[in-house]
């Protein structure tokens, strides 16, 4: 099991917390300034089997729809925007609800929830390479349909094999519309080669933050 | 302004469609045209005059920087701007080196309207 110190979990909930937050304010900005609440980022060593059934839990075991995006570069990885399936066209709804007849909407839903999985996971990946003075590349966002196995399956697209055993990091932070009672999660999954990379990154933009 | 063309690349049609619906309710005259992607802007632009373009960072095939930078060379009139949910500072910088605005993501009518009323001036 990888560690890291308090002041390097520390140090990787405060910059997950600026990318979030990011997220957050653009997520604000499609919804018409209602206010989005966003818990404490959740960061766990855990294997890719306990990491399904951590979001099993979290989502109530309801079918959950996501939008996916792949990282590469010294940190790969995979990052979510996961919503119960039942709520996911009312954010829809809310985003498009200027512009677009009703009966248009429907068939544009699975685009919408792209679109919205494409500006939110970009905007958190977007200021994670910001901080760290580093281009982080990224694959176009998917829409995957299913639960918490079928959404967290990794790996094969990147001509690697997922091992459900395989230990990963795993983040999550669940965010909600106050005034809807309508919930998502954003969840960030990375091998442990990767969360090395991307610890030592942290470090080394703390010590440049503080000037050693 | 008189009458104008926009051309809106981008391959998420949910966001043609809102960048074409704010267009119409400022600028309900206007011409407004939509490729998919950069190959089919190329195309499309071809012996045109258009105004104005917003053009998205990740598409598949040709990216939106490479795009949006033979679209300059092909229409030197036009104001070019990135219309993008890619933020990172990498992007904004290569679009300022090539002489392009930048235009963060999420869509708001705001970030599109105040784009057309500078005259596509950099946001």
């Amino acid at each position: 099991m990888l560690g890291f110190s308090e002041l390097q979990r520390d140090a990787i909930t405060e910059v997950l917390n600026i990318a979030i937050g990011r997220a957050a304010a653009a997520l604000n900005q499609m919804v018409d300034d209602e206010e989005v609440r966003l818990s404490v980022p959740c960061l766990d060593f855990l294997s890719r089997s306990e990491a399904t059934l951590r979001l099993r839990r979290e989502t109530g075991g309801a079918p959950t729809v996501a939008v996916k995006q792949r990282f590469a570069g010294p940190e790969a990885g995979d990052i979510l925007l996961i919503f119960p399936e039942s709520r996911s066209l009312e954010l829809v709804h809310l985003m498009l609800r200027n512009t677009t007849p009703l009966e248009t909407m429907t068939e544009m839903e699975r685009e919408a929830l792209v679109e919205v999985g494409n500006v939110l996971l970009n905007a958190c990946l977007g200021s994670i390479a910001n901080l760290f003075r580093r281009p982080i590349d990224s694959s176009l966002p998917v829409y995957v349909e299913a639960g918490g196995d079928a959404i967290l399956h990794l790996g094969e697209d990147a001509g690697r094999t997922a091992r459900s055993e395989d230990t990963v990091m795993f983040v999550h932070v669940e965010f909600a519309l106050a005034q809807r009672d309508l919930r998502g999660y954003l969840a960030c999954v990375m091998d442990i080669a990767s969360a090395q990379a991307f610890g030592q990154h942290i470090e080394d933009y703390v010590r440049q933050a503080i000037g050693n | 302004m008189a009458v104008g063309t926009v051309l809106l690349v981008d391959d998420s049609r949910v966001s043609r469609l809102m960048t074409r619906s704010v267009i119409a309710r400022h600028h309900p005259d206007w011409e407004v045209l939509e490729a998919a992607s950069g190959e089919e802007a190329l195309a499309l632009s071809t012996g045109l005059a258009i105004d104005f373009m917003l053009v998205d960072v990740n598409m598949p095939g040709l990216d939106g920087i490479t795009t949006a930078t033979r679209l300059k060379a092909s229409h030197p009139a036009a104001r070019i701007t990135l219309l993008t949910a890619n933020i990172q500072d990498a992007v904004q910088d290569k679009a300022r080196a090539a002489g392009i605005g930048f235009i963060g993501k999420p869509i708001t009518e705001e970030k599109i309207a105040r784009f057309f009323s500078m005259g596509g001036a950099e946001c």
